[in-house]
């Protein structure tokens, strides 16, 4: 964004990193809107900069280091398992909103797998903001009729023996996936692992067994 | 169940189970004036003047022709500014002659003010 | 309020304007998982614009795909979760 915060009195135009393109009629609304509420204080003027820092500050690497430390920590496992949200909260990820989070553990018996199918509900605090496909219609539509068939668009087989759940968020609950520590890493840091761990994987669409991924 | 009948009871945005396509992996970085949608959506929600079910429901009302052609934040600007009207907090009126001016200063080449 | 394992069913009926339970659920056969603490108000009044009033709870409820869906294709133990408002559950 364009800043012109220096104080010095002469006329120049703005330096900005590159030529704003006009915006379109949405972004027009959306500036209008925004003006309006504060021009009538039914905002605070910082309150949409400061949101925007917060959102900017949730990425998957914050779910991964939850992930990373649930693996080398049984304790804090358990307190993440039994409430999500308090466990999270103790690890210094605030929750800016009213949602709560259940923890849903893959393990040899269970795949577990989020969708949202109205909308878009999203475990935002400690992911980020969705990636659009999680918003589209054929995953939503398709999660919970066939996560199997959606499970291997992502490349990822899961065993029959193994029960695939699926949890469609509806209301005030979010959900992360807790993905099964790949074999092979008892050597890693918990720095290490954390970098094993991706946003799919907490979505549940892959597993981080070599195993169980194929080319889609 | 006819179809003006489902029209009601179906909403739009109801479609687990519906047939679709195959998953792609589409995303892409927000646009910044969509990611100030979004923190918009949120301090609304906070001071409970939009909360996010309202939003939702307003996406809903905006119906299947609307809900598949807007963007997911084309769909949220243009709900808020319904429900800002249907509380009175805004006038029709009011935002289309603010939408005028940011425009013309837009055209002006004016940097645009972010929350100042 | 229901317990932990009893047998629930999803109402039938169909709300005008606003729901939070998708029609693909409606009429399906679960059982109740965990109770969601705490109580809160339904979902589909606050989409009115209502922000306090009566609370109920809202239950994760374990519902086989198989019961979902006629035809299933997977695996008969794959399962859904799915959160739903006390108003919509009945004893079956």
């Amino acid at each position: 964004m364009p800043h012109h915060d220096h104080d010095h009195a002469h006329p120049h135009p703005p330096i900005v990193n590159k030529p704003d393109p006009v915006p379109g009629y949405y972004e027009i609304m959306e500036t209008a809107v925004r003006e309006l509420l504060v021009e009538k204080q039914l905002l605070g003027a910082g309150e949409i900069r400061r949101q925007i820092e917060v959102l900017d500050s949730r990425t998957p690497a914050l779910g991964a280091k939850v992930v990373a430390r649930a693996w080398v920590d049984p304790d804090f496992r358990a307190r993440l398992l039994a409430d999500g949200r308090a466990a999270c909260e103790e690890f210094g990820i605030s929750f800016y909103d009213d949602t709560r989070l259940i923890v849903l553990e893959n393990t040899e018996r269970v795949h577990n797998l989020i969708v949202c199918t109205l909308c878009s509900c999203y475990p935002r605090p400690v992911l980020g903001l969705p990636p659009d496909w999680y918003k589209a219609k054929p995953y939503r539509a398709r999660a919970v009729k066939e996560p199997r068939a959606v499970l291997a668009e992502f490349g990822t087989t899961i065993p029959d023996d193994v029960e695939v759940r699926v949890s469609d968020s509806t209301a005030m609950v979010r959900y992360l996936v807790l993905p099964q520590r790949p074999a092979g890493t008892d050597g890693c840091t918990e720095e290490q692992l954390a970098s094993l761990v991706t946003r799919d994987a907490m979505i549940g669409v892959i597993t981080l067994n070599p195993e169980r991924e194929t080319v889609p | 169940m006819n179809q003006s009948e489902n029209l009601l009871k179906l909403l739009p945005n109801d479609i687990g189970g519906l047939p679709a396509d195959r998953v792609e992996r589409i995303d892409h970085l927000l646009e910044p004036w969509e990611k100030r949608c979004h923190a918009l959506a949120d301090v609304l929600d906070f001071h409970k003047i939009i909360n996010t079910e309202e939003k939702r429901r307003g996406v809903e009302a905006l119906g299947s022709e609307m809900i598949g052609k807007l963007s997911y934040y084309e769909r949220w600007i243009a709900v808020f500014a319904i429900i800002l009207f249907q509380k009175g907090v805004l006038t029709p009126d009011e935002l289309a002659r603010k939408m005028d001016v940011v425009a013309a200063r837009s055209a002006a080449n004016e940097p645009e003010k972010v929350c100042q | 309020m229901f317990r932990v394992g009893e047998a629930v069913t999803v109402s039938i009926r169909f709300p005008v304007g606003h729901y939070r339970v998708p029609q693909y659920i409606r009429g399906k056969r679960g059982a109740i998982e965990a109770i969601m603490k705490p109580a809160a108000v339904n979902n589909e009044t606050e989409g009115f614009g209502q922000n306090a009033g009566i609370k109920g709870y809202y239950y994760r409820v374990s519902i086989p795909l198989c019961e979902v869906w006629t035809g299933y294709v997977g695996s008969p133990s794959d399962g859904l979760r799915i959160e739903i408002f006390e108003s919509w559950l009945e004893r079956s």
